[in-house]
């Protein structure tokens, strides 16, 4: 892609542009020369409009976290590390113990899945009232000129952290089922001679399980690379992490007052994720002044389209392309009618990322 | 509290605690299967981070654990990750500075250490960054960029840990709060950094190269040598030292030695171990891992001459001579490159494909990128001897 200014009567060769000094000079004039092109809009990138990046997913590198994995999305590459830690019942202020029986888990997957969702929501806001989640999203890895470290996050990083707890939440996407850690007093006490008496006075009230601490999950997400659209990446390298996720057994111990775990790694547990809700961002991309009232939609854009588009829009899906969350910002061109085929393209997004989830995890 | 990131419990959190070692189970301490001579396997990778103008992968290799048994006892491998920003010009705020101002930055991950670390830089980071920028100034030619900064930015994925897992388990350091695990992370921040300086097309006199030798003692065993010491391989370690190493000029940038370096001549060894034979050995390990970065840096470079077509007219135009004979000098000096010493000409010819600005250009021979080209063939006509002042 040149352009060829009018050549002035003093040099005999007219300056020719190479296409990046193009895109430098003029970003809006670029993009649109791609996608009014004759053999139909295409991106610089090669993509066309709604056509998006294919990631590659590697899980279980990192040693010290319970789970990780690295997704690269072209020139987005995100290292994600859930690790988990304990908290103690005692240590949340004004805990109020909720009627729940440790029982309940094998039930609840004889429910019906309407029945259920009602259960979930309220697991989440515990959930959320605890503070069980904890992903922070650090940008200032030198990821990109703009993001060096030194300083505050930048709003960016704290935004895309807010929103993936939000969507963490929203999304029923963990239960805190698998987060409790119980203790169940033994029924019959006669085995410890000295605390018999003790005990048996207060057999009514212990006999009743109850859960001691809480697993706390820290999840941590870092930019090694970033060309446009983190915030997929991240989710992707997000949910990639959270099935990556084994934590180890873990009980109450009366005696010690302590919270242990055993270190087998085969007596560890897989975290059971309820959804998998797949995020697919767009922008809109209006043209320069040539093109006026032309809009195009661009699925998962690189750094330097993202520059160039105001309005942008996420739509998380989940199972059975169930609208989980959509966001949207800075303008007005798209409406609900133009909607309906995104959330169609998400669908198809989600099914090819779950094959490379299930492909990418050992 | 910081209130800008996503905050943990109020109430506070504690790391798991295993059944297995509070009870004083332990499982045997890995040990070290390699000579005493020999390091461990190098992964470098440059050219990670695009948007950077240089970046750099660096991975030790994973030891073999023989009792995968346990969630406790696996046995991290190093992996860090650089990027290089710049040269950029400084702030308009910024006082004049001749040189270009070299900053550098050593940031862990949250999930690097088996404790959480948080994202505040701690004392630890300022002081591998401190160690690393003498390493690093010294090898860069820095008044070829007056009025500019440079950042180097290295993040620790995984960490080195400082003891053996039991010994940390069972409280019982030998003393050991000294962190020997920095020692090896430095070493490998040097090499990163370095393979990213390049990867910039910064201007360097030579490639810096760290390089980790330790005195280390086992049990009922004499004192011995080694280099590239895994901390939790060894039960004691006596002394070790760090130093940032340039191999065609035999200078040494930084020097960082800890322990006691005088307790191990006790007698019981036959070899000398003094700090000299510390530092000697320590450059034993530069001049090891220099073969893999001198190979990561040439398969980058090709990698990036691959991908931008060559216009030898242009670079005969540009040059006086026939498009033929462009294209021969290109190739002889490939050839060169491929065949010839380490020493100075592979580290040459990887800083010569640089992002730098030429304004003799284009109206006549064309791109941008014919001017890149051409600066390969153009500096290779120099010669040696622009590369050493």
């Amino acid at each position: 892609m040149a352009i060829k200014p009018t050549p002035s009567t003093t040099t005999p060769h007219p300056p020719t542009f190479p296409a990046h000094t193009f895109a430098k000079l003029a970003p809006p004039t670029y993009l649109t020369a791609h996608l009014t092109s004759k053999g139909g809009p295409i991106r610089p990138s090669g993509r066309s409009p709604t056509q998006f990046r294919t990631p590659t997913c590697h899980a279980g590198s990192l040693t010290h976290a319970h789970g990780s994995a690295v997704v690269r999305c072209g020139d987005t590459a995100v290292v994600c590390g859930v690790r988990g830690e304990i908290l103690r019942a005692e240590d949340v202020a004004d805990y109020r113990p909720k009627a729940v029986e440790e029982e309940e888990r094998v039930d609840m997957e004889m429910h019906s899945f309407q029945k259920v969702t009602k259960e979930k929501r309220e697991d989440s806001e515990e959930m959320a009232c605890l503070g069980l989640l904890v992903p922070n999203l650090e940008l200032a890895t030198g990821c990109s000129p703009t993001h060096l470290p030194g300083g505050p996050p930048s709003t960016l990083a704290q935004t895309l952290s807010q929103r993936i707890l939000t969507l963490l939440h929203t999304s029923n996407l963990l239960s805190i089922h698998d987060l409790r850690i119980w203790f169940r007093p033994p029924a019959s006490p006669p085995t410890r001679q000295g605390q018999e008496h003790e005990v048996m006075g207060e057999e009514e009230e212990m006999a009743k399980a109850e859960v001691k601490a809480f697993w706390v999950l820290y999840i941590d997400i870092l930019f090694i690379s970033l060309d446009g659209n983190p915030f997929d990446a991240a989710c992707l390298a997000l949910l990639a992490a959270l099935r990556n996720t084994r934590l180890p057994r873990a009980w109450y111990d009366a005696d010690r007052e302590l919270v242990l775990c055993s270190d087998d790694p085969a007596e560890s547990k897989q975290l059971h994720l309820y959804d998998m809700p797949v995020p697919l961002s767009f922008g809109v991309f209006e043209g320069d002044e040539e093109a006026k009232g032309k809009k195009w939609i661009l699925a998962d854009m690189d750094g330097f389209e993202e520059g160039l588009c105001r309005e942008n829009i996420t739509i998380v899906v989940g199972e059975e392309k169930r609208v989980v969350r959509i966001e949207k910002d800075g303008g007005g061109s798209f409406g609900g009618r133009d909607m309906r085929g995104l959330v169609e393209l998400a669908g198809q997004r989600r099914m090819e990322w779950i094959m490379i989830l299930r492909n990418g995890l050992p | 509290m910081d209130r800008r990131r996503v905050n943990g419990p109020p109430g506070g959190t504690t790391p798991p605690c295993y059944a297995s070692t509070s009870s004083g189970k332990t499982h045997p301490s890995s040990k070290r299967t390699r000579g005493a001579n020999e390091i461990r396997k190098i992964f470098l990778k440059t050219g990670l981070t695009p948007s950077a103008s240089g970046s750099a992968y660096f991975e030790l290799e994973t030891p073999p654990t023989n009792h995968s048994n346990s969630l406790t006892n696996r046995t991290p491998a190093l992996k860090l990750t650089c990027t290089v920003h710049g040269p950029r010009p400084l702030p308009r705020s910024a006082p004049f500075s001749p040189q270009l101002l070299l900053s550098t930055r050593v940031k862990f991950a949250p999930f690097a250490a088996r404790q959480r670390r948080g994202y505040i830089p701690d004392s630890s980071e300022r002081d591998l960054a401190a160690h690393l920028e003498t390493a690093l100034r010294g090898v860069l030619i820095g008044e070829r960029w007056p009025k500019s900064g440079v950042d180097v930015v290295i993040t620790v994925l995984e960490g080195e840990e400082d003891c053996p897992w039991h010994a940390l388990a069972a409280g019982n350091q030998n003393g050991r709060t000294g962190g020997w695990g920095m020692m090896s992370i430095l070493s490998g921040c040097i090499t990163v950094a370095s393979a990213a300086l390049t990867d910039a097309g910064i201007d360097c006199v030579d490639v810096v190269i760290g390089g980790v030798a330790a005195i280390v003692r086992q049990p009922a065993a004499p004192a011995q040598l080694v280099l590239d010491p895994c901390p939790s391989d060894h039960e004691e370690i006596i002394a070790a030292c760090v130093i940032g190493y340039l191999q065609s000029r035999d200078e040494v940038t930084e020097t960082w030695a800890k322990g006691n370096i005088t307790a191990s001549s006790d007698g019981m060894g036959t070899t000398p171990m003094g700090f000299d034979a510390l530092v000697d050995q320590a450059v034993e390990a530069a001049v090891a891992a220099r073969r893999v970065l001198v190979e990561a840096i040439r398969e980058g470079t090709e990698a990036k001459i691959q991908g931008s077509q060559i216009d030898f007219h242009a670079i005969g135009a540009a040059l006086n001579i026939k498009e033929n004979a462009a294209r021969m000098r290109f190739y002889r000096l490939r050839k060169a490159i491929e065949e010839g010493e380490p020493g100075a000409t592979p580290t040459k010819a990887a800083t010569t494909p640089t992002k730098r600005k030429k304004d003799q250009a284009n109206s006549d021979e064309g791109s941008a990128k014919k001017v890149k080209d051409e600066e390969v063939v153009d500096e290779a006509e120099g010669g040696e001897e622009g590369e050493g002042n």
